[in-house]
């Protein structure tokens, strides 16, 4: 027997338990209904039960009210009415339950009172289902960091699990952001991108997906908890690899000490210097090549020619000229064979290179001349100094009597050059005083040298006899265009500022402007910067 | 001889071709395929449903019922089942081809049109379960019940309510698709 009434309590029991979780999920949808639904009568289906409800007008407790459906314009039944009272809201809703419910089809409800009708609804069924919230939410950290697997049961409904629709929402917890993930037929959702070592709090729901069957959002589930695993990077081994990386650091610091000076030489190499080919220019002369020269001569000339086929050629820019009046007409024409050599050699100059050296016969004479210039540095009509080690160019005089300019195949580059500069021997052109890098130009005919710049302070230019032609140079540094010029031209000229090219090598920087200014032509060459 | 020799490889590259014999085609159990009908046959319902006025018509439509009793629907075995969806699937064709000959705006149309295609692609689907096809009934045999409807809103509420509730039960429950599972 006590066995008998356990038994029968234990039933009794569930049966209330079950009746109430019921009553529980059924309250809180025709609460949430209440809410929601717009319309007066508010119809959702529950497990394929239909349950139609409305609220109370007027607080009337003998108040009688009919409820009757139809399906597909077919005989009338009718429902039994039932009330319930709400706790939460206080208030009291009228309800009819129509079991098993067909689907597809549609169905007519009235609500009457007293023999009038309230309201009427034309619905179906199967648009209106309102589902329980999913059951069994279980919330687990994978293995992975930051992320989840939640997972839950599909509602317990035939025909319809392949149509439903989920909506999971997390949130860390404490904190109201949250963020929702709406996951198709599968009960299953790995969350990503979540903060390591942290609780989250997860929400599931349900509803139809809408194309076979209808319906509205069930409630949220309890939330559960889940705890995401913790980040990987542990502090200890942060702080080992800190000491590691300083102790690697320091490693490399006094490497890089102990042998800086290697390590300069190969980022910022020495600038060369020609002193090793020059033994005792820079130290005992003090760049003093004149000296030098004078007591390093033959043996120095084959070394400095080695140095010469290394370096770039140099371009041939600029006139001077070097008065011979005592040694121009005497030696003219025994110079003129020698002359040839040396105009081809002038033209090989040009180029830059030498493979030989071929000591002009003048170079006696020209040293002769700037030891001169030294000492006298007023009888300036006669001295050249030359600073240049290059080859010298030689470039031969018009002969006085003659007006026109040598026209021979061979010199035909050289003679321009020599025509712009040529003077009478008889007048000077002044020169400045300056240190034994530059080049002073002297009045007179003869010899030119390259790479030498002139300096004509005040200089006036007077224009030559008939003997002379002159010609306008205009070198672009491409070609080369030459155009005869008028005496009175030449006398416009000699007040004007001449500039000459820029010197491309390097080893000779003195750049010096020259008088006269040659833009009438409209030649960019002799053209050059102002110093 | 050569001429034997030729009928006889010819025999037998024939044997192996089968022209005209359709190859069987593979189950269709995905219910997404249905669902894809299901949701065009929406956009035509609504269509219909807002269109009101241009969308009249005087004739009478004989349409299948749609009602499904959940009870009565699993009391059936599949041969009967298919014969309702079968029946069902060819009065709708019938009434909305009749819509196809009639003048009707460039939207009616088009939605006729799709509808059409969508229930020949559903017979497709079914032969592919295999499912049974339709029987015209005999001439002492009792048809099907059917409804009438006035409206072309109507038609295509019929439209939808069939495809998504008797033509898809009986997808989901085609015993192909279900071999596997025990």
């Amino acid at each position: 027997m006590t066995k008998m009434s356990d038994r029968l309590k234990i039933v009794f029991m569930l049966c209330v338990a079950f009746v109430t979780t019921g009553g529980q999920h059924f309250e809180s949808k025709v609460a949430q209904l209440l809410q929601d639904e717009t319309e007066d009568i508010k119809c959702f289906v529950e497990l394929k039960d239909l349950t139609c409800f409305w609220e109370e007008e007027e607080e009337r407790n003998d108040l009688q009210y009919t409820f009757t459906y139809s399906y597909e314009n077919k005989n009338k039944m009718a429902c039994v009415v039932s009330s319930l009272s709400l706790l939460a809201s206080n208030k009291t809703v009228f309800f009819c339950k129509l079991p098993k419910t067909p689907f597809f089809t549609t169905l007519d409800v009235q609500v009457f009172r007293d023999g009038r009708m309230l309201y009427s609804r034309s619905l179906n069924a199967e648009n209106y289902l309102f589902l329980d919230p999913p059951r069994n939410l279980t919330v687990l950290s994978s293995g992975k960091e930051g992320q989840l697997n939640v997972s839950w049961l599909p509602p317990l409904l035939k025909y319809m699990d392949d149509s439903m629709i989920y909506e999971v929402r997390y949130a860390v917890e404490g904190s109201n952001m949250g963020k929702v993930e709406v996951i198709k037929v599968s009960t299953m959702l790995v969350l990503l991108g979540l903060q390591s070592d942290t609780r989250y709090k997860v929400w599931v729901r349900v509803k139809p997906d809408g194309v076979a069957y209808k319906g509205y959002w069930s409630a949220w589930t309890e939330p559960v908890l889940g705890v995401t695993q913790p980040s990987d990077l542990d502090p200890l081994i942060m702080v080992l690899v800190l000491f590691i990386g300083l102790i690697l650091c320091l490693l490399s610091m006094t490497v890089i000490l102990s042998h800086h000076k290697f390590l300069l030489k190969k980022l910022w190499p020495d600038i060369p210097t020609p002193e090793h080919k020059f033994p005792g220019l820079f130290t005992v002369y003090k760049g003093d090549f004149k000296e030098w020269m004078s007591q390093n001569n033959s043996s120095m000339w084959g070394r400095s020619v080695q140095v010469y086929t290394e370096e770039l050629p140099s371009p041939l820019e600029v006139l001077s000229e070097v008065s011979l009046t005592s040694h121009g007409t005497s030696q003219r024409e025994e110079r003129k064979p020698v002359e040839e050599d040396e105009e081809k050699e002038s033209e090989r100059s040009d180029s830059g290179l030498t493979d030989r050296w071929r000591e002009p016969p003048q170079a006696h004479w020209l040293m002769e001349q700037l030891r001169a210039l030294q000492e006298n540095p007023q009888s300036l009509s006669q001295s050249l100094l030359v600073q240049s080690h290059d080859t010298y160019v030689t470039l031969n005089q018009n002969s006085q009597g003659d007006g026109e300019r040598e026209v021979d195949d061979v010199f035909e580059e050289t003679l321009p050059l020599q025509t712009l500069f040529t003077t009478t021997g008889t007048t000077s052109l002044s020169t400045s005083h300056s240190d034994l890098g530059s080049l002073q130009q002297s009045s007179g005919s003869g010899r030119l040298s390259s790479q030498s710049s002139f300096e004509y302070p005040n200089q006036t230019w007077p224009p030559k006899g008939p003997g002379y032609t002159y010609m306008a140079v205009a070198d672009s540094g491409v070609s080369m265009d030459y155009s005869p010029m008028s005496s009175s031209r030449i006398t416009e000229l000699g007040r004007h500022r001449m500039y000459t090219n820029d010197y491309k090598n390097e080893i000779f920087l003195h750049k010096w402007p020259l008088f006269g200014e040659h833009n009438k032509s409209g030649s960019e060459s002799c053209m050059g910067p102002v110093w | 001889m050569q001429i034997t020799r030729l009928f006889a490889l010819l025999l037998m590259v024939l044997e192996w071709t089968r022209p005209g014999l359709s190859s069987p085609l593979r189950p269709i159990c995905d219910l997404r395929v249905l669902d894809h009908f299901i949701k065009e046959a929406w956009d035509a319902e609504a269509a219909m449903r807002a269109c009101k006025d241009a969308c009249s018509i005087a004739t009478n439509f004989t349409v299948p019922l749609t009602r499904v009793d959940f009870d009565v629907w699993e009391a059936m075995n599949i041969e009967e089942r298919a014969q309702e969806v079968q029946s069902g699937l060819h009065v709708l064709n019938e009434a909305i081809s009749s819509l196809q000959a009639s003048n009707q705006t460039d939207v009616l149309q088009s939605h006729v049109d799709a509808s059409i295609s969508n229930i020949a692609s559903i017979r497709q689907v079914l032969r592919s379960l295999s499912i049974p096809e339709y029987v015209p009934p005999t001439s002492g045999g009792e048809d099907k019940e059917m409804q009438i409807v006035s409206s072309i809103s109507e038609l295509f509420q019929v439209h939808i309510n069939f495809l998504r509730g008797k033509v898809r039960l009986l997808t989901r429950s085609a015993p192909i698709c279900h071999q596997g599972v025990s």
